[in-house]
């Protein structure tokens, strides 16, 4: 792996910065206002995206936020509208989820992933903007999604990883009926300045347990255990080169004003006395696909980025695992995209892998 | 059973071939239960020789992994969040491991 690819397997858009709710970990720092991504931002961006969607088998387009949905069905259908040949994903809270959004997903063929952090007694960090409690809600919306029989996937925050959580959370996700699971160990990043430090036993074990219960009733693909897998087969076949990919994609991100944000979305709305607001172009003023070809050549943030992708590669030996700290993790937690080791690192990737190989060792 | 520490991380040092980019020798005559296949050697480093000290369970976890991806029906299955699996080099959206958004 090296460098950034000009061409995008996917973007991120972002229809609304509102969010209905006011999760205490949320990286957003402009969630409680409420503007809206015009639709020529979308036309801007789907007049390059239609030609790499016709020129590979799949391409997506990712609705994030924000909360999605808080945008309306309207104006969403509206933002889809300039979009051919893509795959529409909604990455969403589910308090808005009712039978006509459920319709709205079939007429529209898009693919759901919820925000969930397991039963009602670990979701005490998912609050709406009067701080209650926002279960009830979320509970509700994946209802009416089970109901309509619309598979979803479900990300699911842990801030405090520890062994004895991970049977219960893999339990709750096979009774809520998802077909994917992603685990995120809470991230300092964006308006999150929570440490996310935690002791190297407690989550080495979260997730060596986690893939014992896992592998009591494998129903479900969970992320990180699959890639954890993959790589460790890798190593065993000798094929472990082949895991990363060539480049990394870029991910752009597309603001509301069509402000574009590469790699990295939690650095939107943010700025540095050295690179500003970290947008690498806005796509009212210049097409995605030149934005794309600029940042690639490792412009900006991103140039510093890169040098600390190469400051990974050789220092840390669980490169071929992980391709390098993610660049707001970097940011976020140590000031610089080219410093190297995070505790992001540390939680969700070091000790997964050390965790699953615990496992292995231990069965 | 004491957990491995995670001192190993440094031992690598900068201006040393990258890993990722170099071979992995392989060791001729280097059979693992369960499998025909050549391993390779665990020398290049302490990642490569953590996963092959622990190679006996982590054969019959993959198996059964494996076996859970075909139940699943991940291949080209239609309709389901997960058919998202094989749609980019790694996992999509927010399923994307190396590089992704959250």
């Amino acid at each position: 792996m090296s460098g950034i690819a000009p061409v995008p397997g996917y973007v991120v858009m972002q229809p609304t910065t509102l969010c209905n709710l006011d999760c205490t970990y949320c990286y957003l720092p402009h969630r409680a206002l409420n503007r809206p991504m015009p639709v020529p931002v979308a036309a801007a961006v789907a007049a390059d995206v239609n030609v790499w969607a016709a020129a590979n088998d799949r391409f997506s387009v990712v609705w994030h936020g924000g909360e999605p949905l808080a945008a309306g069905r309207a104006a969403l259908a509206d933002l889809m509208a300039p979009f051919r040949g893509v795959e529409h994903h909604v990455q969403t809270n589910a308090t808005l989820i009712d039978d006509p959004w459920c319709e709205f997903f079939a007429a529209h063929d898009v693919r759901v992933s919820v925000s969930v952090d397991g039963p009602a007694e670990r979701n005490g960090q998912r609050v709406t903007r009067a701080g209650r409690p926002a279960y009830d809600r979320i509970e509700r919306g994946i209802a009416a999604l089970r109901a309509h029989g619309v598979a979803f996937s479900a990300l699911c925050v842990v801030s405090d990883p520890r062994p004895e959580l991970a049977a219960e959370l893999y339990r709750y996700f096979l009774d809520l009926g998802c077909d994917v699971l992603g685990i995120n160990i809470e991230e300092r990043e964006g308006v999150n300045d929570r440490a996310n430090a935690h002791g190297e036993a407690a989550v080495r074990e979260f997730w060596a347990a986690l893939v014992a219960e896992w592998r009591r009733e494998p129903r479900i693909h969970v992320r990180e255990i699959e890639h954890a897998l993959r790589y460790a087969g890798a190593v065993l076949s000798g094929t472990a080169d082949d895991v990363l990919p060539r480049r990394l994609d870029p991910i752009p991100t597309i603001g509301v004003d069509g402000g574009v944000y590469v790699l990295s979305p939690e650095l939107a709305g943010f700025t540095d006395e050295r690179f500003g607001d970290f947008s690498s172009g806005n796509v009212l003023a210049t097409p995605l696909r030149q934005i794309l070809h600029a940042a690639a050549r490792g412009t900006g943030w991103v140039g510093e980025f890169l040098a600390g992708v190469e400051m990974c590669r050789a220092e840390c030996p669980y490169f071929g695992f992980c391709g390098g700290a993610h660049a707001a993790n970097r940011y976020f937690e140590l000031g610089r995209f080219d410093a190297t080791e995070t505790d992001h690192c540390r939680n969700s990737k070091i000790r997964l892998l050390e965790g699953v190989l615990d496992h292995a060792a231990a069965h | 059973m004491p957990l491995p520490t995670e001192s190993v991380r440094g031992s690598a040092r900068v201006g040393e071939p990258p890993r990722n980019e170099g071979t992995v020798p392989t060791e001729p005559g280097r059979l693992t239960a369960g499998s025909a296949a050549l391993r390779p050697l665990a020398a290049a480093d302490p990642v490569t020789r953590r996963v092959h000290d622990v190679a006996a369970g982590l054969d019959e976890l993959l198996a059964e992994a494996a076996a859970a991806r075909t139940a699943r029906a991940e291949e080209g299955s239609e309709g389901a969040a997960v058919c998202a699996w094989n749609h980019f080099e790694n996992i999509p959206t927010f399923y994307n491991w190396n590089n992704r958004p959250r």
